[in-house]
């Protein structure tokens, strides 16, 4: 049996109970932070409050070599961690047809994710958020400035009057991960007087959500990771308030269209 | 004033005047006379004086070049020549003659517009003679031939008359041969061939400094009578006096060779790919000193006291000191710091170098024998076309640990000064590789970081540098990224080896405007629509894009080549560079999201696909081979062709030529090593030996397996072969 819980997006008590009980009852627990990470806690920290112990694997030991995972859910009970949700925005699903393919069973206990977050904090309805994208960094993505997957992705959703919610490069493996503003100031190029919303610290105690033109937040500073970036599209006048009310959006670039 | 001050007064008003520049090059095979005519050419213009010309050698400026008796770098010297009554400036660069320096012949070539074929009357156009001469023409340099030893005809050989005129006769039509050869496809040149009644063959001994031509002899009334009774009564001094080697080969030079404003027009388009209705292609076809700055260099040089000089053409503009240059293939400009012409082995500086010259400069710290210098960002000259690839490797270690940083700036710097030098420096290890053109050039190399710079090495034995390369199609595979959601769908199949060789020749590169790429491609064989699709050129190999509209593939295009040239630089089998596959992408799946299809997916699915193409296409390794000359007396013919023989080498023909056997056949590069003392003791020192590069041969299947073996053990690779591979 092959199970994949979410952690959730904070600290170790952002798992479900659900979740927690699973995962605290499996014979072995596997994890991989490469995706993403709880930025409230460690794996050490975790496995501590959960009294188990966890098996952190690499890029490698799950896309290469997923091999001890499969073989310990075929003798026994094992769980598969990650941060946010194991399927929404990983490529997790690939070991669970692995998984498939050698007859073991899976099940998925969700977590809560980025994508929940950010419309949940700002406020922009789940309906018409079109397609999602990645900002890469732009040493990692062999080409210069912001590839055209991402600048396609918002203008189609932008020409839909959807909203774009743009994840932000994580090198987990340099400690490295994309803030807000340096992601406001590669689009800006393009989008200058686009309206932008900063999530930041999603799921934690303190998190922060701000609105204005991309040119705006390019020169702000928006603290500690981890941080994600709306472009909203055409706003209904419920979500217009939200972002003046929650986000403090300047008044000129938010009336309902 | 100095005599020598004099000269450089006289060359600074020259260079103003290109009708008067002759810009020239010296090619032989080696020992045919080379360093010691161009003595006696300076000794002539009064440059050294005239006893020790023959025993100065004032061009091999190398202490490791005199101890051996060969040039091995290009040097520079300029001097000046009164020819019916007009003062000219002759801008001479040599040329090593060993084939081991083919690269620095190359370079030497494309900064001059004629070229003095030096052959030696005994022995005739030899292989080497053919490689200079083809490195030449190709650059669209003039020649003249200029037969040397004639001394020795008459005074060792005692022939008579009729016999030397003969024998004259058949190195003149050898050479024109060659020359026919060679030209029979250019359309920008006309009758290149050279004859006596021309003027255009000069006769004589560069030892005894004397020289006969058809025009000397109408001028000076001595004929071939006069010379063969004056050298045969030991009158050499008389002989000189009274026709001098130097006059006649420097009137042939200022007569017959072209003077920039008529070699630029022709020469340009033969070297220069950029946009021929530029002002820059006027400025440069036009010799105008006002023009654009451009400098091609062709050589880097290092001056104790000044630091690293750039040498080359100026082919537009003036250079002078303060100006800030491009220099291609980096950014930014460098500033000259001064600019100078050659006098034998030294530099003078001078104010300024307008275009048609030959220039010193220094300052120009980015650029690399090859670079092109220019005021303007521009085209740059077609890359400096090697002959031949590296074929032998061989590491290099610091004694002490302290001379570390030192042998690593030296290593780069000799890779700077001679681009047919490979370098792969490893910090980890300090074990440090050099590859090059054959033992000798290695050893001088080696030699020269020991010597010059006082840096103690220890060099590891030589190694071969194999290739590895399709034998067959291969059918369409696939490659997996990491996380399974990228895929590539590739096939390949070998390319002919006219393609290879034109690859090879840098005849088609991504530099190229696409419109030419397509059409060198063309003509070298490939098909309309493959060398439409053309996406990338690493060595000589070809990647072509015949997908369609897959969304994401352009912004992945960039790893995906990365990928590539990473699986071609280090093969299947060995990890020795692929040659001659044309790789064909098919198609591709990707991820939707850019973070999943980075350089941590794109790059090992494309490695891995080109790989597996590769194993199915029949993947074998290939050896470099040379071919071998070896003249020898009778009595020691069957142990010099069973010095070729022993080394799985084959000979191809055995003859006789003068009182000498000629043994002529091909071995492989790996079995040649140590030759040189082996066909010594095997002849009693009788033998003279000339090797040549000749390209690659696949292995016999027998020995493919232990070769890869004994390769990847060396490299520390896991030793078992990779699966999908079958010898027998
Ligand atoms: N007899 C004779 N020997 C010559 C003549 N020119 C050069 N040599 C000798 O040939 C050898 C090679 O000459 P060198 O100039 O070093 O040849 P390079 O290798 O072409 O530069 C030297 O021993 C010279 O003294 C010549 O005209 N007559
Ligand atoms: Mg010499």
């Amino acid at each position: 049996m092959l199970s994949f819980v979410g952690l959730g997006l904070w600290d170790e008590r952002s798992v479900t109970v659900e979740g927690r009980e699973i995962l605290r009852n499996a014979d072995r627990v596997f994890a991989e932070f490469y995706t993403s990470r709880l930025m409230g806690t460690d794996a050490a920290s975790l496995a501590a409050h959960h009294g188990v112990e966890i098996e952190v694997r690499d890029r490698a030991g799950v896309e290469q070599n997923p091999d001890p995972v499969l073989a310990a859910a075929e003798d026994g009970h094992a769980v598969f961690l990650t941060a946010g949700d194991t399927m929404i925005s990983t490529t997790h699903v690939d070991l669970r047809l692995r998984a498939h393919e050698r007859d073991i069973d899976t099940r998925v206990v969700h977590g809560t994710t980025a994508s929940a977050a950010a419309a949940s904090l700002t406020g922009l309805q789940n309906y018409r958020f079109g397609k999602a994208t990645t900002l890469p960094f732009p040493y990692a993505h062999g080409g210069e400035g912001v590839p055209a997957s991402v600048s396609d992705a918002i203008d189609t959703n932008r020409d839909r009057g959807l909203h774009t919610l743009v994840y932000l490069d994580i090198k987990q493996t340099r400690a490295e991960y994309m803030r807000a503003d340096m992601a406001a100031g590669l689009l800006v190029d393009g989008y200058e007087d686009a309206l932008g919303v900063a999530v930041c610290r999603a799921g934690s105690p303190d998190p922060r959500v701000e609105a204005d033109r991309l040119s705006a937040l390019a020169e702000g500073s928006f603290g500690d990771p981890l941080h994600l970036l709306v472009i909203p599209g055409d706003l209904h006048h419920v979500e217009a308030d939200a972002l003046r009310t929650l986000a403090g959006a300047p008044d000129d670039i938010t009336e309902p269209r | 004033m100095g005599r020598r001050k004099k000269i450089v007064q006289e060359c600074e008003t020259l260079m103003d005047a290109p009708d008067q520049i002759r810009n020239i090059a010296i090619a032989a095979h080696v020992d045919h006379g080379k360093t010691t005519l161009t003595d006696n050419l300076l000794a002539g213009a009064g440059m050294i004086s005239d006893e020790t010309a023959g025993e100065q050698l004032a061009m091999d400026t190398e202490e490791d070049e005199q101890e051996r008796g060969i040039t091995i770098d290009a040097a520079n010297v300029s001097m000046t020549h009164e020819y019916e009554d007009e003062n000219h400036l002759i801008n001479l660069i040599d040329t090593p003659g060993h084939v081991d320096f083919g690269g620095d012949v190359t370079r030497a070539m494309r900064a001059v517009d004629g070229a003095l074929v030096v052959v030696d009357a005994v022995e005739g156009a030899m292989p080497q003679t053919e490689t200079v001469l083809r490195q030449a023409l190709r650059e669209g340099v003039k020649p003249a031939l200029f037969i040397n030893k004639v001394d020795r005809l008459i005074s060792e050989l005692q022939e008579g008359p009729e016999e030397m005129q003969q024998r004259l006769q058949s190195v003149i039509a050898d050479v024109n041969d060659l020359i026919r050869g060679m030209t029979e496809d250019m359309d920008d040149v006309g009758d290149w061939t050279v004859s006596i009644q021309d003027g255009t063959v000069g006769m004589g001994s560069a030892l005894y400094k004397w020289g006969i031509s058809f025009p000397s002899m109408q001028r000076t009334g001595m004929d071939f009578g006069d010379i063969i009774e004056l050298e045969r009564a030991d009158k050499r001094q008389e002989l000189h006096e009274r026709t001098p080697l130097s006059d006649v080969v420097l009137d042939m030079v200022c007569e017959h060779f072209p003077d920039p404003l008529g070699a630029q027009p022709r020469r340009i388009p033969r070297v220069w790919r950029g946009d021929a209705e530029s002002d820059l292609a006027t400025d440069m076809r036009d010799v105008d000193p006002d023009g654009e700055v451009v400098l091609m260099v062709t050589d880097i040089g290092v001056d104790p006291h000044a630091g690293e000089i750039a040498a080359g053409r100026v082919f537009s503009g003036t250079i002078e000191k303060g100006q800030e240059l491009y220099v291609s293939g980096t950014v930014g400009t460098n500033r000259v710091q001064s600019v100078g012409i050659y006098m034998g082995g030294e530099r003078e500086e001078v104010d300024r170098v307008p275009a048609g010259n030959i220039a010193a400069v220094t300052g120009l710290k980015d650029a690399i024998a090859g670079s092109t210098v220019s005021s303007v960002e521009m085209t740059p000259f077609e890359s400096i076309e090697h002959i031949s690839e590296p074929v032998i490797t061989k590491s290099v270690e610091a004694k002490n640990m302290d001379d570390l940083p030192k042998l690593i700036e030296t290593l780069r710097q000799v890779s700077k000064e001679d681009p047919t030098i490979r370098i792969e420096i490893n910090e980890d290890t300090g074990e440090h590789l050099i590859s090059g053109q054959g033992e000798l050039h290695l050893e001088v190399i080696t030699q020269r970081i020991e010597r010059n710079q006082g840096i103690p090495v220890i060099t590891g034995e030589p190694i071969v540098v194999y290739r590895e390369a399709p034998t067959s199609e291969s059918r369409e595979v696939e490659g997996i990224s990491p996380n399974r959601h990228n895929r590539f769908y590739m096939s390949l199949e070998p390319l002919d080896d006219e393609i290879v060789e034109q690859l090879q020749l840098g005849e088609a590169t991504m530099d190229m405007p696409e419109l030419e790429r397509r059409e060198a491609l063309m003509d070298a064989g490939l098909d309309k629509d493959t060398a439409q699709n053309v996406e990338h050129i690493h060595g000589t190999n070809i990647l072509v894009d015949d997908t369609k509209g897959i969304q994401h593939l352009n912004e992945t295009m960039e790893l995906v080549i990365e990928g590539l040239e990473e699986a071609l630089n280090d093969g299947p089998l060995a990890a020795e560079p692929v040659r001659g596959a044309l790789l064909r992408l098919h198609d591709a799946r990707l991820h939707e999201d850019a973070i999943h299809r980075g350089p941590a997916q794109v790059i090992p699915a494309t490695r891995d696909a080109v790989h597996t193409a590769l194993m199915d296409a029949g993947v074998r390794l290939l050896e470099p081979i040379q071919d071998v000359r070896i003249d020898v007396p009778n009595e020691h013919m069957g142990a010099a062709s069973g010095e070729i023989q022993g080394r799985r080498g084959r000979v191809d023909d055995m003859y006789q030529e003068g009182d000498l056997m000629v043994v002529e056949g091909i071995a492989p590069v790996d079995e040649m090593i140590g030759f040189s003392s082996d066909i010594r003791s095997a002849t009693e020192g009788r033998a003279s030996w000339n090797t040549e590069n000749a390209g690659f041969r696949v292995m016999a299947d027998n020995l493919q397996p232990e070769t890869i073996t004994r390769i990847r053990e060396r490299k520390g690779m896991k030793t078992e072969l990779p699966e999908q591979i079958d010898y027998f």
